[in-house]
């Protein structure tokens, strides 16, 4: 069973569920899609066994051939080379190593190198968990690429718990669209409300079945759970606001470190939604 | 005419709190919200909409019956957007990145390239200033494009109505619409929280920011939470030349004050009111210079 942890707004808890459910879980793999900003290995601390490097195949243009590469240029969607007198203007930031310009170029013309864009780090987390991230190369607009590379490394057959990056574009997509069940973590704010409807709204369209937990209740108002109780969409936990957990985790410390009751509400959500999985399918 | 872009790398370290909280007290500047797939600025900001538009985001592949199962467009594909092209072929839209390398190899003719409207953006007036903001499809693509257009427009009316600044309330991570939001910006503003998670997202962001050559300027936010690890972003600011402009201390007056949808520094009591006056009294200084 895949299960994802998601949040249309950042910085709601999605990590400190996500760790919370794999610790308590005890036997899964746990994934860090949050390619751009991972952090739960600070809370997990996994032993890593190996790094590998993520590259795309970017163009270069033998220019003292006298070539015309003016062909390339016409066909790049991305405007990311420009020729000018017969000069080619290359933009790295903005290709995306389709491969186009070798094709249409002139043969012999257009070469190609590895550039990294990040890497992805594979480790454990006591016998039981076994740990994945991937890592953007700060610079490097090649999220989904190295989130393609995790998804060649799920393994299905176990239990998964996968760390989403925030929001609700294409990288959000990315992380949750093999689940078969997605945690949307959320504050009791407006805008912890607002960013949580579009988050639904990005499940409803993928078919993917969610429940919501309400971290830092009290903060706020009661719109996230009247919606929730409203529309029949089941509240797994509320997590209180409380300074001791911030502080708590600020220092890399889990919610089962501040309290070890947390180890008995997360094996019940993890049953709870085994139930509502095996009962859809 | 100076732009400036809040980000932070990790969510939720108070970002729109503190753009919010400058577009009140600034004056002659238009407001952008840069978070295209997850915005708040509006619901604050309350906006009455001057002028919408469809945004379509990048092409996508499709394919025709035409199709003659060859597999060539499989081969050649670099974003694994293509399977079974040897029999009922498949194109996953949300892989397909519209190089056209498939539609370019194809022998038959089948496969076209596709524009989908992917949002709308909005030109707006607020009680405070210009906003321009956008609402990306739920699970949509090109966040980075959608960015550049609010961007683009809110440039253009603040060359015909001479204003002096804009403001541009980012999106968490370091990938393609921070950059977008990033992009010719005179200056940065970090916003971050002394959590091992905030200062691991910080250096990262801080590296984008340095990539692309911006003034960069950094303020803690709930900097009383640990005080230990402020006190090693601040060392990193130092020997970064990262001009540390601020802290904030941690009060609940700010959720309190988002519910109510009131801005903080109308809180006369809050210390984190107290404490972002002061960080938007420096700041203007220089954003006004």
């Amino acid at each position: 069973m895949i299960i994802s942890i998601a949040s249309g707004k950042g910085g709601t808890g999605k990590t400190t569920v996500a760790v919370a459910l794999a610790l308590s879980n005890g036997y899964c793999q746990f994934i860090d899609y949050d390619v751009e900003a991972p952090n739960a290995d600070i809370f997990l601390k996994p032993d890593i066994k190996n790094i590998k490097k993520v590259t795309i195949k970017q163009p270069y243009f033998l220019m003292d051939t006298g070539l015309d590469f003016s062909s390339c240029a016409e066909f790049c969607h991305y405007n990311a080379l420009a020729v000018i007198k017969n000069e080619v203007i290359f933009y790295p930031e903005l290709c995306h190593g389709c491969g186009g310009c070798i094709l249409v170029g002139p043969q012999g013309g257009v070469r190609e190198k590895d550039v990294e864009v990040g890497e992805v780090t594979k480790g454990f987390v006591k016998p039981g968990i076994d740990f994945l991230k991937g890592n953007l190369t700060p610079g490097s607009m090649r999220s989904t690429t190295v989130q393609n590379e995790l998804e060649k490394m799920v393994n299905s057959k176990g239990d998964v718990i996968i760390d989403c990056p925030p929001g609700n574009s294409c990288s959000m997509v990315m992380a949750v669209k093999n689940s078969d069940y997605c945690i949307l973590v959320t504050e009791p704010t407006p805008y912890g409300f607002n960013d949580l409807l579009i988050s639904m709204a990005v499940l409803d369209k993928l078919k993917i079945p969610y429940g919501v937990i309400i971290n830092r209740d009290g903060i706020g108002d009661s719109a996230v759970e009247d919606y929730c109780r409203t529309n029949n969409i089941k509240v797994h936990l509320k997590i209180p606001n409380d300074v001791q957990i911030a502080r708590c985790y600020s220092s890399g410390g889990t919610l089962l470190d501040y309290d070890i009751s947390y180890q008995e509400k997360f094996e019940k959500i993890f049953k709870e939604i085994e139930g509502l999985v095996y009962q859809e399918s | 005419m100076k732009q400036m872009t809040i980000i932070s790398g990790k969510g939720g370290t108070g970002k729109t709190t503190i753009a919010s909280s400058f577009i009140k007290m600034a004056h002659e500047h238009v407001a952008v919200d840069a978070d295209v797939d997850a915005a708040n600025l509006h619901i604050l900001l309350e906006p009455v909409i001057e002028k919408k538009e469809d945004f379509f985001g990048g092409e996508v592949a499709v394919v025709s019956e035409d199709c003659i199962s060859c597999g060539k467009c499989e081969e050649l594909c670099r974003f694994d957007a293509i399977s079974d092209s040897t029999a009922q072929i498949k194109i996953d839209t949300l892989k397909c990145e519209g190089c056209g390398v498939c539609k370019y190899i194809c022998p038959a003719g089948a496969i076209e390239l596709r524009k989908d409207k992917q949002g709308e953006f909005y030109k707006s007036s607020t009680n405070y200033c210009k906003l321009v903001h956008a609402k990306l499809d739920p699970g949509a693509e090109n966040s980075g494009l959608l960015v550049t257009k609010v961007r683009n427009i809110a440039e253009d009316i603040a060359y015909s109505d001479n204003k002096k600044l804009i403001i541009i309330d980012g999106a968490p991570g370091i990938g393609c619409p921070v950059i977008a939001s990033l992009n010719g910006v005179d200056f940065a503003l970090i916003v971050t929280e002394p959590t091992l998670s905030g200062i691991s997202d910080f250096i990262k962001i801080y590296e984008v920011a340095k990539f692309f050559n911006i003034k960069t300027f950094a303020c803690i936010n709930k900097f009383d939470i640990n005080t230990e690890n402020t006190s090693k972003i601040e060392k990193f600011c130092v020997s970064n030349n990262i001009d540390l402009i601020g802290k904030i201390t941690y009060d609940e007056n700010v959720p309190r004050a988002i519910s109510q949808k009131k801005f903080i520094i109308d809180y006369p009591d809050s210390p984190a009111a107290k404490d972002i006056r002061f960080v938007w009294e420096k700041f203007a200084e220089i954003l006004y210079n």
